[in-house]
């Protein structure tokens, strides 16, 4: 059963892919546009967000479409994406509105670390749960920079926790498949 | 009939029944949690929740913060974590995501503890200015104003707890932590207490009392069919 979860879960990696490169890219433009190009509104590039909820919505309604049979670690992994969501959205409402928005990576990176360790011990697979420590470390780590560097310290997370760990899933599933 | 490989011994239908029913009613009781721990952590955030709560409305102090119980508490829930899976008889997928995820909800509120504490180190020398120029000490500590982010954290794990087992007291509970965190950042100090410990009271003593009643029931209930 934990190894057709893993098989599900590569075959759900491109979440993990797609909005792990999204959020990587956004958090390194926006430290280029800040430190480099001295752009003002440089937050701006958190809009691709916008990329992914709408792709996580189309995929989806295309995979509700498809027949497949849930498994009942596939929906416990949903439920837990799905309170993830809702508290990235919440706590991004708290630091707008307490004005916190130059404090905001360590709270996130350690809402990243919580995801991945928590599915990577559900599915039993270790780069996940690495990634996932790593990206608490990251978060204690970011405190001791100041906000520039601390975008930095959130690309890394999510280039270790999510990125890296989604890649070696769908590659161990190439092999596995062939 | 059944023929066991091991001991090559035929059992007649009513022992394989009976070994049938005896594997359902140890699985059964396998799944029914003790609500103890959420009991405990219920009653002690309430409790610091409101005994702050009247330290702010009536103006004294006690001789020591009554946050450290949440560190005390500690060592009795490491006690009820060792208990538990002794008694566990059989370790479901259930069990392996509820562990991971309260461990590593754990981890994250000491994480948010040491981030606060951090970002409020800054405030340190504006707390000794306003001691100077005043006299007094600073009426209140600024990690109390983090109410809001405590909440996110422990409406998480309860939704996701009361999704996956569907026990819908949780499920509840967990949306009215986000739903309180929501309004916390709104209000004073004195509502922010009042928004925590009510939190604290639905998304898991309620809860957790909810749960012990089922799991004494359950334990009574087996002992009765002396299985």
């Amino acid at each position: 059963m934990i190894s057709k979860t893993k098989q599900n879960m590569s075959d759900n990696s491109i979440y993990f892919l797609v909005w792990g490169w999204l959020t990587f890219i956004a958090c390194t433009a926006q430290f280029v546009l800040k430190n480099i190009f001295q752009y003002e509104k440089h937050y701006l590039v958190w809009t691709v967000i916008i990329i992914g909820v709408a792709f996580s919505i189309y995929q989806g309604r295309k995979e509700g479409t498809s027949v497949k049979a849930k498994t009942y670690v596939d929906e416990n992994m949903k439920h837990l994406w799905a309170g993830m969501a809702i508290s990235f959205f919440v706590l991004g409402m708290i630091l707008t509105r307490l004005g916190w928005g130059t404090v905001i990576f360590p709270f996130f990176i350690m809402l990243y670390g919580l995801g991945t360790f928590v599915s990577g011990n559900f599915i039993q697979f270790r780069p996940l749960i690495i990634g996932g420590i790593i990206a608490w470390a990251l978060a204690i780590g970011s405190t001791f920079v100041n906000y520039d560097y601390q975008m930095l310290f959130g690309a890394g997370a999510i280039l270790i926790s999510y990125i890296i760990p989604a890649h070696m899933l769908r590659y161990r599933n190439k092999i596995a498949n062939d | 009939m059944i023929i066991m490989n091991e001991q090559e011994k035929i059992l007649t239908e009513k022992e394989s029944l009976d070994l049938i029913t005896q594997m359902i009613n140890k699985a059964k009781d396998a799944c029914h949690d003790t609500g103890i721990a959420a009991i405990m952590w219920g009653a002690v955030i309430a409790i610091c929740s409101l005994v702050r709560l009247s330290e702010l409305h009536f103006g004294y102090r006690l001789p020591f913060d009554i946050y450290l119980l949440t560190i005390v508490a500690v060592i009795p829930q490491i006690y009820f974590t060792i208990k538990e899976k002794k008694q566990r008889k059989v370790k479901t997928y259930d069990d392996g995501f509820m562990d991971s995820l309260w461990m590593g909800f754990g981890i994250c509120i000491f994480l948010m503890i040491y981030t606060t504490s951090a970002m409020y180190s800054q405030w340190d020398p504006a707390a000794d200015e306003y001691r100077k120029l005043t006299g007094n000490a600073y009426p209140f500590r600024l990690y109390e104003f983090t109410s809001p982010l405590f909440l996110m954290l422990y409406g998480l794990p309860t939704f996701v707890t009361g999704v996956s087992m569907k026990f819908k007291p949780m499920l509840w509970g967990g949306l009215l932590c986000w739903v309180s965190c929501l309004v916390t950042i709104y209000t004073p100090i004195k509502i922010d207490l009042i928004l925590v410990a009510l939190s604290s009271i639905f998304a898991w003593l309620v809860p957790g009392i909810i749960m012990e009643k089922d799991y004494r029931k359950a334990k009574s209930e087996l002992a009765q069919a002396n299985v």
